[in-house]
């Protein structure tokens, strides 16, 4: 088999992050602690084993990604003893939706959670007991859970496009979630910190998707438009993820697997992977 | 001897290869102290206790070297229902096999316990006795006290689990993934008498789970509102005592009294209100059973009405949201009174305990009640209606008059006589009611104020007023929710 230099960039970045997480756990230093190289390694992992062997096995290690990101995000949430029901529907949305990844059926993949799963999910409150009081803030609470999901499975189907867009889509989320990190704390009005966050990371996002167009197959012109996007896309799910953390943790202390850091590393693709997605699929495909 | 080592060999397999990476991938774990634990000899594990899972979440934390000297102790009887169950327990987790609230013998039940220390085993003991309700923990039964002050030099190591009571509650069958944290405190020996050791345990276990480490709870919630119970029998001038003493509350907390109607106060004047469609058939209801001819005739509609009017307090507290909620009669106290009545030789004291917790769901512990449910098959019939979960009040204030002087003053009322305001009839009530708030007092420690109803109207009302603002009521300062 002979690899192409896409194929050995891949392969790098995963071998990188292979390394970088085995040094984590050897020196548990603070800044690698809280980093998100767990996540995007997982990512990563999928991106390269749906680019060089099966694409249905990268798709899975996705849908097991967002089992540990539910389960995270179950275990935050307060839930009543009737909706544990709810709760099982929920987890089997995953290879439901996955499903329809792997098959390639996109009518059935976008409809699969929007309108089964948000159907399914009252429904099954309602067989699981017979308290009323607080049936509407389960059926809220649930479903944000499974737009978590529905947005991996966003990077499942961009992945089907290509491996490279998808990877091309979580490098530039990481560039400006970087830029971010660096910038917090800095400056001292939140509209200038804004400003900052999306204009710093902006030529950074946009030449990483000019350079990588010969590999993503996307034209300059889409480069540079999505390229300009994602900055954007990024500073609005970190915006909404972070009301629902601080609602949900109290806003204080540190992240711990089961204290919102999976969520915390997959805040940055709330917005930037559906809406990316479906800006390829529109004019792309 | 081989076939005790091949069942050891096989069952630390079986935690190694199968329970533990279950844990681990399905639920997920986070320990911390884990430190705590490694280097110890010999210790006596105690926990928390709100679901089935917690044994093997226990287990997941033991050094694999200790697994097949480390031991849960179990009530047989629960467990041996099911053999395939109980065969599988004792091969996983070797237990230590006792019956709980077994009647005195002459053997110590502490025995078996103290063997197993005495060769250097370790145990695993939930104090509390019993799995809880989710999320709460209950009070510290007296045995670990007993036990840890006759082996006071094995190290205690506090261990508070959260998270197996959601994946697998208690009443619930359905195990799903939710994450565990485990929080480990220091090991410690104690000394002393064994009421203060068990306090000391009970109080280092609440303390762990308040910890920053244990898991950190969604706290804006609706406090629940304080309900004070008015009782007495007909013509002892609740009703009216209870509405001066709502108006009189209502000068520093909004208040809500429920009586044959619907009343709000706030600021010592009456308020109005939405009605509650729970209220209109309440009274519709009510009226019913007044006019009834006979005991019997009166029964039923009774029962719905005073089902309905504790569903009204449910529905007065979720829509209106009031601090306080006075009530002229309650619910529970009432049935358990009427329940004397019908089935005089069937209720004495230890009944009417069981059958309150058997209408509050208090502990959930229906072990004894085979007898009851033969005694009182309507409380059958209420729990297949699924309603159960009666509320118990914050206070009580009963208002005493000798049947005599209730009878002049309904008499004096004009109004037709309901059929049980006969002297007779209403000296048992009254006695029955007298035994409820005993009852309340001594078992649930509801604070009971009883007073003369034979005073006049304004020196009793003054009186309850007294009392009721004596409890500090208000929401900020009533610790706990009353339900």
């Amino acid at each position: 088999m002979m690899l192409r230099p896409c194929d050995v960039v891949l392969i790098a970045i995963t071998i990188w992050l292979t390394l970088a997480n085995i040094a984590r756990a050897f020196i548990r230093r603070r800044i690698l602690h809280a980093s998100y190289l767990g996540v995007t390694w997982a990512i990563f992992i999928s991106f390269t084993i749906a680019d060089l062997f099966s694409f249905a096995v990268g798709n899975w290690i996705l849908a097991l990604l967002s089992f540990v990101a539910l389960r995270e995000y179950f275990s935050l949430i307060e839930v009543r003893i009737q909706d544990r029901l709810a709760i099982l529907g929920a987890y089997l949305s995953i290879p439901f939706m996955f499903y329809f990844v792997a098959i390639d059926w996109y009518g059935m993949f976008i409809v699969s959670i929007p309108v089964y799963s948000f159907l399914a999910i009252p429904l099954l409150i309602t067989l699981g007991g017979k308290q009323r009081e607080g049936t509407i803030h389960s059926i809220g609470v649930i479903e944000f859970g499974l737009f978590l999901l529905f947005c991996l499975g966003h990077l499942g189907y961009l992945m089907r496009f290509s491996s490279w867009m998808a990877a091309a889509l979580v490098i530039q989320v990481v560039v400006c979630d970087v830029s971010s990190y660096l910038l917090r704390d800095r400056l001292r009005s939140l509209l200038a910190e804004t400003i900052a966050r999306f204009l710093v990371p902006l030529p950074l996002t946009i030449s990483v998707a000019l350079l990588l167009s010969p590999w993503t197959g996307i034209p300059t012109r889409h480069s540079l438009i999505h390229g300009a996007m994602i900055p954007l896309l990024v500073i609005m799910g970190h915006r909404t993820a972070d009301y629902v953390q601080v609602d949900l943790l109290g806003g204080e202390g540190a992240l711990f697997p089961d204290r919102g850091r999976v969520l915390d590393d997959l805040k940055s693709f709330l917005f930037a992977t559906p809406v990316v997605f479906h800006y390829i699929r529109y004019f792309l495909t | 001897m081989t076939d005790s080592r091949t069942r050891t060999v096989l069952c630390l397999v079986t935690h190694a290869l199968l329970l533990r990476p279950f844990i681990k991938f399905f639920s997920g774990v986070r320990v911390v102290g884990g430190e705590h634990i490694r280097g110890l000899d010999q210790y006596i594990i105690i926990a928390n206790h709100n679901s089935h899972l917690d044994t093997l979440v226990l287990f997941f934390l033991l050094p694999l070297r200790d697994i097949a000297r480390s031991h849960p102790v179990a009530d047989e009887p629960y467990f041996s229902k099911s053999r395939l169950a109980f065969r599988l327990i004792s091969f996983l987790f070797q237990p230590i096999w006792i019956t709980r609230g077994r009647p005195e013998t002459d053997r110590d039940p502490l025995e078996k316990v103290k063997q197993v220390l005495a060769s250097r085993h370790n145990l695993i003991i939930f104090p509390e006795g019993t799995r809880g309700r989710p999320g709460e923990m209950e009070s510290f039964k007296s045995g670990i006290g007993r036990l840890v002050a006759q082996c006071p030099d094995v190290p205690i190591v506090p261990v508070y689990l959260s998270g197996p009571e959601r994946a697998l509650p208690k009443g619930s069958k359905l195990l799903l993934p939710f994450w565990n944290s485990i929080v480990i405190g220091h090991p410690q020996t104690y000394h002393g008498p064994h009421r203060d050791i068990t306090r000391r345990l009970e109080s280092i276990l609440v303390e762990l789970s308040l910890s920053n480490a244990a898991r950190r709870k969604r706290s804006a919630r609706k406090r629940a509102a304080a309900v004070v119970a008015f009782l007495g029998i007909d013509g002892s001038g609740k009703s009216t005592v209870s509405r001066i003493v709502a108006q009189g509350l209502s000068r520093a907390s909004n208040v809500a009294f429920v009586s044959d109607g619907l009343e709000f106060y706030e600021q010592g004047a009456s308020r109005d209100a939405q009605p509650l469609l729970a209220e209109k058939l309440r009274e519709i209801i009510g009226r019913n059973a007044k006019r009834a001819k006979s005991l019997r005739a009166y029964k039923v509609p009774k029962l719905a009405e005073l089902l309905l009017r504790d569903y009204l307090i449910h529905e007065v507290e979720r829509w209106y949201n009031p601090e306080i909620i006075i009530t002229d009669g309650l619910p529970i106290f009432n049935m358990a009174a009427w329940a004397a009545l019908y089935k005089k030789e069937a209720i004495d004291e230890e009944t009417c305990t069981q059958a309150i917790s058997y209408l509050t769901e208090d502990a959930g512990r229906m072990d004894h009640s085979e007898r009851l449910l033969r005694d009182l098959p309507e409380l059958k019939f209420i729990r297949h209606l699924s309603l159960t979960r009666l509320r118990l009040p914050k206070a009580v204030v009963m208002l005493d008059v000798a049947p005599g002087t209730a009878c002049a003053r309904i008499s004096s009322r004009g109004e037709q006589r309901q059929v049980h305001e006969t002297e007779e009839k209403l000296s048992e009530l009254r006695e029955a009611y007298l035994m409820v708030c005993e009852v309340v007092q001594r078992h649930w420690g509801i604070p009971v104020q009883i007073i003369d109803g034979s005073q006049t109207l304004q020196q009793v009302a003054s009186k309850s007023l007294q009392f009721a603002e004596s409890l500090s009521l208000q929401k900020g300062e009533a610790g706990e929710s009353s339900n």
